[in-house]
């Protein structure tokens, strides 16, 4: 009877909807899907950004306002996390804070990702001395030694430009060259495939060889560094401002706030000042790299889910 | 003379190689120095009349791929010289090129790795037209998708398909349905077979034989199999270490291969016919030399049963012996 019935539906779906098959991405977007810890990481992730992109609208205390009255308070009703040193409410910080270290490691892995792809895929792509010249370049620009040159620039650029602008440049500046040897290294063992000659033979032009052939079947190596680069960017800018090299300090950010527990008093008595950007920092990276994992294990082929 | 020559040629020939080389160069050392050069192709003439199929033979390695890839120009030639339809393409460029490939089309070997994963099968089989024909409809274009897909023996669905859904057979005929898309002069066909079950081989290379009539199409085939190159070929040429040792109507060279390597190949190829008989069959010693270090003289000698001592010196070229029979052999000077 079953087997009858079975039958039928075979027959009749063909014909009721139209069978169009599923991309390799719809396909790694349902094994991602069924991810749980990708899947949790994913929400809280959006949650936190919506709630640090809507912060104007949640808190009402002025983020930068010094209160002299209010310094050093625990949490109560009226403070969740009570306030630091300077009479500011640790809760409105780590919203905005959350805006500018999401911003920061947003950005700077956007602009990575393009300066990276682009060197890379040229080197890759055309090889010989356009690869020589590129890949030399690169090596350059990753021996750059990274802390002198952040603080270097800062010093020069300082009160130029905004202070968030010139770090966002800077990683981002030296930042590029591990992702362009990626895609380079990916490139050359994906062109070796006959469909590139193929795609040569029917009159692709370079540019469109890498754009439609080559990089869409590099693309799943750089999400996943992508979201490696994300937590990267945000702990490099974390770290940066925790020196006091990073954004400026009247700008909240997860860093900053946590530079003040360099005061022993901070550290030892007012726990609440510094724990919850420390544990919102781990908590995001945790959950960048949950998702990163997550894209993997749905872009590889072999894992079934 | 020239210019006769081209002249009486014309309504013949679609494609002329004249002593095309195609040499890698091998970097070593530390400032990569080339240290020297593999002859992949060294030397190879042949002509493919409009309409007819020349089918290249020859062990692995003796440069039957590279030599198809050097006409298309997906490898830059060393030396040598292509003309194609009248016109010299071994130096052209950009545009030209382009222009050119839109009549030279080639199906590749491998069914797995000729088809990108990441398109569907309509997209692939359209993209040619796309590129040539930009401002056509996008319905037209379906259309003619659509038709080449029915041509090649695939259902219409197989549009919306990735080419991961398919077999290898399927597959082959999707990567003809995008070499026909053009509708090109000359296919060059790269071992369409060799990665198929001989059951399926049967059926692709029914189906080129018929979408050369409909489409009166020429083929150069590459393939190492002698009797699918019998089947499929007017013509076949023998290649040995890069150069062509005979070329002549397949009838010949089977009835009366006269170059020894020509002999002894088609001594090796199991004959159902006589089974049972004791076959007089010549096996051939050693290995094939390097092509990074071919033997002097005709590349053969070191292996042929009729060597003889001006072989090592003499590198012969290839002569017209019989009536459409041409051959390099020291033998018949």
């Amino acid at each position: 009877m079953e087997v009858v019935h079975n039958k039928d539906t075979q027959t009749q779906s063909p014909t009721t909807k139209p069978s169009k098959s599923l991309s390799p991405w719809a396909m790694a977007r349902r094994k991602f899907m069924r991810n749980k810890l990708a899947m949790i990481s994913l929400v809280y992730l959006i949650i936190l950004s919506i709630l640090s992109f809507l912060a104007p609208f949640i808190t009402t205390a002025d983020v930068t306002l010094v209160n002299i009255g209010q310094m050093s308070l625990a949490p109560s009703a009226e403070h969740w996390f009570g306030t630091d040193t300077s009479g500011r409410d640790v809760f409105t910080r780590l919203l905005y804070g959350g805006r500018v270290s999401l911003f920061v490691g947003l950005s700077c892995t956007t602009i990575i990702l393009f300066i990276g792809t682009l060197v890379g895929s040229i080197a890759g792509y055309f090889g010989g001395t356009v690869d020589n010249l590129l890949m030399r370049f690169t090596d350059f620009m990753l021996n750059f030694p990274f802390l002198v040159f952040v603080i270097v620039l800062n010093a020069i650029l300082f009160g130029i430009v905004s202070g968030l602008w010139v770090l966002i440049g800077v990683l981002s500046i030296l930042g590029w060259g591990g992702v362009a040897r990626l895609v380079r290294s990916k490139i050359l063992a994906e062109k070796e495939n006959e469909y590139i000659l193929a795609a040569i033979s029917i009159g692709c032009k370079p540019s469109k060889v890498i754009m439609k052939h080559l990089l869409p079947n590099v693309l799943t190596t750089v999400i996943v560094q992508a979201t490696i680069l994300f937590a990267g960017m945000i702990v490099a800018e974390s770290g940066l401002s925790y020196l006091g090299f990073g954004v400026p300090q009247e700008v909240p950010s997860w860093g900053n706030m946590l530079s003040a527990s360099q005061q022993p008093n901070v550290l030892q008595n007012m726990p609440w000042v510094w724990v919850p950007p420390a544990l919102i920092l781990i908590m995001t990276i945790l959950s960048i790299n949950f998702i990163g994992e997550g894209i993997k294990e749905a872009l590889n082929p072999k894992s079934f889910r | 003379m020239s210019i006769t020559e081209n002249k009486s040629t014309k309504t013949q020939n679609l494609l002329e190689v004249k002593d095309l080389k195609m040499h890698f160069p091998v970097k070593g050392g530390f400032f990569r120095r080339t240290i020297g050069n593999v002859k992949a192709v060294d030397g190879v003439t042949f002509d493919i009349k409009k309409g007819e199929t020349l089918g290249l033979v020859g062990e692995s390695g003796c440069g039957k791929s590279t030599t198809g890839r050097s006409i298309l120009r997906l490898l830059n030639p060393s030396a040598g010289s292509v003309i194609f339809d009248d016109q010299d393409i071994t130096n052209v460029n950009g545009k030209k090129l382009r222009d050119i490939r839109k009549d030279i089309q080639m199906v590749f070997q491998d069914p797995y790795a000729s088809l990108n994963p990441m398109q569907m099968v309509g997209n692939i089989v359209s993209e040619p037209i796309k590129n040539y024909y930009k401002n056509k409809k996008e319905e037209e274009m379906k259309e003619e998708v659509m038709e080449l897909l029915n041509k090649v023996g695939l259902p219409e669905d197989a549009y919306y398909k990735y080419a991961h859904e398919f077999s290898g057979g399927q597959r082959q005929r999707i990567g003809i349905a995008r070499a026909l898309a053009l509708r090109p002069k000359l296919i060059i066909a790269d071992e369409p077979v060799s990665a198929l079950d001989v059951s399926v081989q049967s059926q692709v290379l029914n189906l080129l034989n018929e979408l050369q009539d409909e489409f009166d199409l020429t083929y150069l085939f590459i393939a190492h199999d002698l009797s699918v190159v019998k089947h499929m070929s007017d013509r076949i040429g023998v290649m040995y270490l890069g150069n062509v040792v005979e070329v002549a109507d397949k009838h010949s060279i089977y009835k009366d291969p006269l170059h020894p390597y020509t002999q002894a190949l088609i001594s090796a190829v199991p004959d159902a016919s006589n089974f049972g008989q004791k076959r007089e069959r010549i096996v051939l010693q050693g290995d094939v030399p390097s092509p990074e270090n071919p033997p002097s003289g005709c590349p053969f000698h070191t292996r042929c049963p009729k060597a003889m001592d001006k072989c090592s010196s003499i590198k012969p070229q290839l002569k017209e012996v019989k009536p459409g029979q041409h051959v390099a052999c020291i033998l018949y000077d």
